[in-house]
């Protein structure tokens, strides 16, 4: 093997060397295979049995799309991976160093901190790459059993949760660099994963500016990479804290530098960040790559809406907890938002769940204006959107039949040998692989 | 080589180094002598780039010193580590070498002076204490900085492997290379190092040679010194 030459080669080799001697990295290889296992078998079960598998009705599957049917919810065991096992494996790579006292010596190279901290993170995050061959391996068990793949779709899945793994391992690194020990580094982490659900809850609750901070939580953006839409803003937020926490590490990692200078650099780092999310916000491109185009319009109405210059004004009249909201959010006001350079939308209610609002005489109206022109509806279709804001703005609506119709690709195919590539293959692999390697070490 | 001046470290209302100042010289082993909690491991932190010093500077020729000169200059092996535990000694050495640039061309004498031969293939985590210090001595001599600073070289060795280490420090020191040793066994002090400085409650008791030492001791009790600890005792 060619040795490497520069500092930083150097220091990447050790880094590799002590991810693949830590237990942790070998439980998150051979953990996640079962845990892709059942999120793929159990998905691919009820796309077959929609799909018309032992008799039942053949048609159900017509829409369906592998998207939804098997990549959202086989990629979710990911999901999981990255909350509970990756963060182990990066307070084992950061934390490591402090405890056994290498960095007394490492830190008298004199490499940047941040030089430092980016070769952690790059370790990590091939460490990544590495685990997400169980669901890579789960594609090819798809493709073998006849299944279609529509490659962008699957990418944005996979960039997805590759940027979650990145929002995770930032996190638990400058939880580790900033806390004196391990043990309390991962439950910083913990919490700041279980607080990103409790921001959830209350943003279903509360909606208004907790349900636009929940937009910006780690499963609110998977579930958008998981339907195949990549949102600008969502990525360059997610970047700027995987950097921010890069950089909390290094500035948690350097030594010989009084605590008040740490305080003082870190604050400044917060407020820079806050700021740079703050910009991030006003980002407005995204890329829908789902091939069912689950996110947008049909091609026909967006070529439509291409002619709608003036300020659209929504005022929807449903509680946060209505399920209708969630409706009118997902089916129009979201591809509204795509579609149409100015969008504003206001929700009002009296309370948080709508229950005791339903006799009210506004309660449920859905006002759309466009040039001072208004028009009510109730319903919460992306029909009837468009059906209002066709004739607020003037604009003739396109024909019927227009665009392409997503047919679905059923596929009535059981997961045959799913099972043992997962739970018996893949666990003795790992395992093997884990004992030559640390053999080979020394 | 290089001088230390008024050198401060506070813990909040605790003051470990009180003013400490202290010379330098090329090629001559230098022993930090004082009693546990003397403040000797801060001052090597601190002298390290481990620890932020609160007041003091360090000058080379007349001028201060850079925190990239004095990162340059100086090598801090600390004491009581346990660095990359699942990793071999041979593993460790090369890359020590490799990271910082070191003498490569001294690997085999230093591995032979050292006795750690047949410890190569041995995970650090698995060393004794005393074979874990003698493998940790071998990265300090084969760094390329002008300065080893070694904290408490002798902990954990039998009496047979403190002289060949001393012995190995020494010869290294008649080569060129300057050594400075935190110590607080006496004995090992005055078998090993050429000057001393005296530490004690954070405070520089004295420097110098032993006859200088000696001297000041007779300076400020009166009576002649003996040996060092007798000097050390005088002083402190």
């Amino acid at each position: 093997m060619r040795l490497p030459r520069s500092a930083f080669g150097w220091l990447v080799a050790k880094e590799i060397r002590e991810l693949t001697a830590s237990a942790s990295w070998w439980v998150l290889l051979v953990a996640i295979g079962p845990l892709v296992g059942v999120t793929f078998i159990n998905a691919a079960r009820t796309y077959a049995e929609a799909s018309g598998l032992n008799g039942t009705s053949v048609g159900v599957g017509e829409a369906f799309s592998p998207l939804v049917g098997i990549w959202s919810p086989t990629f979710s065991a990911c999901e999981v991976a990255a909350v509970f096992l990756l963060p182990f494996v990066a307070i084992r790579l950061v934390a490591g160093d402090q405890q056994s006292g290498a960095l007394k010596i490492e830190a008298q190279h004199p490499m940047a901190p941040i030089v430092r901290v980016v070769a952690k993170v790059i370790v990590l995050v091939g460490a990544w790459i590495v685990a997400s061959l169980a669901p890579l391996a789960a594609v090819l068990l798809w493709v073998q059993y006849g299944g279609h793949v529509h490659a962008p779709e699957l990418m944005t899945v996979a960039i997805g949760h590759l940027l979650n793994a990145g929002l995770t391992i930032a996190l638990a690194a400058a939880a580790a660099a900033m806390t004196e020990h391990p043990s309390t580094a991962a439950i910083f982490t913990l919490a700041v994963t279980v607080g990103t659900w409790v921001l959830n809850f209350i943003a279903a609750v509360q909606g208004g500016f907790w349900e636009t901070a929940a937009g910006y939580t780690p499963p609110a953006m998977i579930a958008e990479f998981q339907h195949g839409l990549i949102r600008l803003d969502a990525v360059l937020i997610a970047l700027a804290f995987i950097a921010a926490g890069m950089a909390l590490t290094a500035i948690g990692l350097r030594h010989g530098v009084p605590m008040r200078r740490r305080i003082r650099e870190s604050l400044t780092l917060a407020a820079a960040t806050a700021a740079v999310v703050f910009a991030c916000t006003f980002v407005h491109s995204s890329w829908d790559f789902s091939e069912n185009r689950m996110n947008s319009f049909p091609a026909a109405d967006e070529l439509a809406l291409e002619n709608v210059h003036s300020p659209l004004y929504i005022e929807v009249n449903l509680a946060p907890e209505d399920p209708r909201r969630a409706d009118l959010e997902h089916k129009a006001i979201a591809k509204l938002r795509r579609a149409l350079p100015k969008v504003h939308v206001r929700y009002q209610s009296a309370t948080s769940i709508g229950l005791f609002e339903q006799t009210s005489p506004h309660y449920g109206e859905i006002w759309y204006e466009i040039d001072g022109r208004r028009r009510m509806s109730r319903a919460t279709t992306a029909e009837s959107a468009l059906e209002n804001i066709y004739e607020l703005a003037r604009v003739a609506p396109p024909g019927e039949g227009q665009g392409d119709i997503f047919r679905g690709y059923p596929l009535a195919v059981y997961p045959n040998g799913a099972a043992t590539v997962f739970y018996g293959i893949w666990p003795a692999v790992m395992t093997a692989v884990a004992l030559i390697v640390n053999r080979r070490q020394r | 080589m290089f001088c230390a001046q008024h050198l401060t470290k506070r813990y909040g209302r605790l003051t470990a180094l009180s003013g400490v100042s202290f010379s330098v010289r090329a090629g001559e082993v230098l022993g930090l002598i004082g009693p546990n909690g003397s403040g000797k491991t801060t001052l090597f932190e601190c002298l390290g780039g481990v620890l932020p010093l609160d007041e003091g500077s360090f000058l080379r020729n007349g001028r201060p010193m850079s925190e990239r000169e004095r990162a340059s200059t100086l090598f801090y092996l600390p004491d009581a580590i346990v660095p990359w535990p699942s990793q071999t000694v041979r593993w460790a050495i090369d890359f020590t070498l490799g990271f910082f640039g070191g003498r490569a061309d001294l690997k085999a004498d230093v591995i032979q002076r050292l006795d750690i031969g047949a410890l190569l293939d041995s995970t650090i985590g698995s060393l004794s204490k005393g074979q874990r210090k003698r493998a940790l001595l071998a990265i300090g001599l084969l760094m390329p900085h002008a300065v080893l600073m070694a904290d408490e070289p002798f902990d954990g060795l039998d009496l047979r492997q403190s002289r060949e280490v001393g012995e190995t420090l020494r010869s290294y020191a008649s080569a060129g290379r300057t050594v400075f040793l935190s110590i607080h066994q006496i004995r090992d002090a005055a078998r090993v190092c050429d000057r001393f400085v005296l530490l004690s409650g954070g405070h520089t008791r004295g420097e110098g040679t032993m006859a200088e030492l000696a001297a000041l001791a007779a300076a400020r009790t009166g009576s002649a010194g003996g040996d060092l600890e007798e000097v050390f005792l005088a002083l402190t």
